[in-house]
């Protein structure tokens, strides 16, 4: 689609043409320049790759003992879920695979080892937003001794001696992580017909019931991916 | 419709007069004219009495500012969002539905603007709120509020819709309710300033393309934007990467008032058309990057299932969509004779080109009215005039926007993505109308 020397001029054009015609100068003392340093607190997101990932270090063992306390409730005692929260430990992709193609629910049985590219990505999101109550709660180093548990008990590691740092994290190979392609749509071709559009009787499924499942294998959507 | 707002029963110490006031006004609308859809069904035959004086005629009001900030009328109490409490296990990190059925036009009204938290909606003071913006550019910088408000201002009237917006219906139909079934979209004119004015003041290097925004909620939401030359981890463009930046804006403002707490006051992010996620909302922090996060909203969520059981990402268009508001589930028919078709439209990749209404099951169809104004991104009213004889019938819309992408039916659509997707259900809709005038949701399979 794009080759990157067009779309960076295209960018750059952009900026000149499409943005405001008054903002050609005059607004230059608005807002303040900020040193790097100032915004390390701030800047505590990891990308895919590992960057990003600050220096620390925390085990498997260290790990459960956070868990069991700030996170069993929630996510069960082994990784199972638990009230409606997702759990740890999915399917084995081939077997989510297996359920997909066969037309069977999936929601449920998404885990972070079937569903996570990337274990940076998971020290990330745990350092940030977890325990769910308690939120940027964890020091660095229990962020990544949690994160390092969570991968044993979604089986993604397997060695209970295991201490979790950033050249760890990012030697992990999620089973996830080719599981992913960027949006190919459109992808479905309906055409504007106005008469005789239809052959047969329409086949008419309803019964639906408000908070209810109403139709023979209807998952409850949320449950586990929320 | 109007008949079942003046009859519904109302508390208070002014009940009394209230209902002698609307019995009364019911006799004489009935009497009158009834209202648009009512005209044809009730006017001709209903019986003429003697007009009563309103009791609000023989009274004195409220006066100015006894209500500062003012509510919508009591009668209109049951107009709330509402959740669905076993679709997740809190209602923290959950969704509210906007009440579709009982809106007009095309904006929703603030306080009736569906809500997404991940890690529920905080209060900010704009005071001590800062935005930082960083990463690949020349001057790094830290915005207060105010400097936001001194820039050049740039608006908009755009959508609003979370990409599960139908996701209980994909394996079969659920939810008895239009509030349910579509009431994850809002529509709102934004006000705030362009991005592009953002990435000129910092002096955005040529080499970043993508950008993520931060929320300084319990979230700490984070969700990379596409620029121009966005690649995915696999080095694979993004698609529409050269369209999506240039529609961007950093909101203060949503329909004339500063945002909401629930839409990210003091300041959001609002990617026009694209799945709401994108939307960060309490922003705190933007970062030029030449890479995407790929974090927890791009794999864990917001990713659709397929079924050979891999995994779309980057689904960040909302496709184009519509749905009937009257009648539905929410609101029945009373009684055969002349209607109007109500709904709604819109397409993330531009304006609402047409929309076409079938009243048989789908085997004719005819072009409905756009109502103006008919906006990119934004949501667009239509209307169809209709008789109805009373027979149990199935009705539907199906929308085309401006690229000519004709709205698939849900056939069409499990076809290609299955039954795993949750995100992006933007099938046509089917509401069968029974012979009683009651509304239900169902599924044609072989549309």
């Amino acid at each position: 689609m794009f080759k990157s020397k067009t779309s960076k001029s295209a960018l750059v054009a952009a900026l000149f043409a499409a943005s405001s015609v008054a903002f050609a100068g005059q607004f230059d003392g608005v807002g303040k320049s900020i040193d790097p340093k100032d915004v390390a607190s701030w800047d505590i997101s990891v990308h895919f790759d590992g960057d990003g990932l600050p220096a620390g270090k925390g085990s498997v063992a260290d790990g459960e003992k956070i868990y069991q306390a700030q996170c069993a409730m929630c996510h069960g005692e082994f990784g199972e879920g638990a009230r409606g929260y997702p759990k740890m430990l999915g399917d084995k992709l081939e077997d989510l695979k297996k359920h997909a193609k066969a037309d069977e629910d999936t929601v449920s049985a998404r885990g972070i080892n079937n569903l996570w590219g990337h274990a940076p990505t998971l020290y990330d999101y745990i350092h940030r937003a977890m325990p769910f109550f308690a939120p940027q709660s964890l020091s660095v180093d229990q962020a990544y001794a949690t994160t390092c548990y969570v991968l044993y008990l979604a089986e993604v590691i397997t060695d209970d001696k295991m201490v979790c740092d950033a050249e760890a994290l990012k030697k992990i190979k999620m089973p996830a992580v080719d599981n992913y392609y960027t949006d190919p749509r459109p992808d479905v071709k309906n055409t504007r017909c106005m008469n005789n559009c239809t052959k047969d009787a329409p086949v008419v499924k309803g019964k639906a019931v408000i908070g209810d499942i109403s139709v023979g294998n209807v998952k409850k959507v949320g449950e586990g991916s929320h | 419709m109007s008949e079942e707002k003046i009859t519904m029963p109302v508390s208070g110490d002014e009940q009394a007069v209230a209902s002698e006031a609307r019995r009364s006004f019911l006799r004489k609308s009935v009497a009158v004219a009834g209202g648009a859809v009512m005209a044809g069904t009730v006017a001709g035959r209903a019986a003429a009495e003697p007009l009563a004086i309103p009791p609000t005629n023989k009274m004195l009001g409220r006066g100015v500012v006894s209500v500062p900030y003012g509510m919508p009328s009591k009668f209109e109490a049951h107009v709330v969002r509402r959740n669905v409490e076993w679709l997740t296990p809190d209602t923290i990190a959950s969704i509210s539905f906007t009440p579709l059925q009982d809106l007009e036009g095309i904006i929703t009204p603030a306080g009736l603007h569906f809500e997404r938290y991940h890690g529920g909606a905080v209060d900010i003071d704009p005071a001590t709120h800062r935005l930082v913006v960083h990463g690949l550019v020349d001057k790094p910088m830290i915005f207060t509020v105010d400097d936001l408000k001194r820039m050049p201002q740039t608006s908009g009237v755009w959508f609003m819709e979370c990409p599960a917006n139908g996701a209980m219906e994909w394996r079969g139909v659920q939810m008895d309710s239009l509030q349910f079934t579509h009431g994850m979209i809002s529509c709102s004119e934004w006000v705030g300033v362009s991005l592009l004015d953002l990435m000129k003041a910092v002096g955005v290097k040529k080499d970043a393309t993508w950008f993520y925004g931060e929320g300084a909620d319990g979230s700490g939401l984070q969700r990379s934007i596409p620029l121009p030359g966005a690649k995915d981890q696999f080095g694979k463009p993004i698609p529409d990467a050269d369209k999506i930046y240039k529609d961007i804006i950093i909101a203060y403002a949503q329909n004339g008032e500063a945002l909401r707490p629930e839409n990210g006051y003091p300041i959001r992010i609002v990617v026009p058309g694209t799945e709401a996620n994108l939307s960060v909302k309490h922003l705190r922090r933007i970062k030029f990057t030449n890479k995407p996060l790929v974090t927890y909203q791009e794999t864990r969520h917001y990713t659709d299932g397929m079924p050979d059981g891999r995994f779309r990402q980057y689904t960040l268009i909302n496709e184009t969509n519509s749905v009937v508001t009257f009648p539905c589930p929410d609101k029945k028919l009373s009684g055969k004779g002349a209607y109007e078709i109500r709904g709604l439209a819109w397409s993330g990749r531009g304006k609402v080109k047409a929309v076409d209404v079938s009243v048989d099951g789908g085997k004719t169809w005819k072009e409905a009215k756009l109502v103006d104004p008919v906006l990119s991104k934004c949501l667009t009213r239509f209307i169809f005039p209709w008789e109805w004889d009373g027979k149990e019938t199935l009705v539907m819309s199906r929308a085309m926007d401006e690229t000519g992408y004709v709205q698939p039916t849900l056939r069409q659509l499990r076809e290609v993505r299955g039954t795993n997707s949750i995100y992006h259900k933007n099938s046509i809709q089917t509401w069968k109308i029974t012979a009683n005038g009651e509304v239900k949701n169902v599924q044609i399979e072989n549309l």
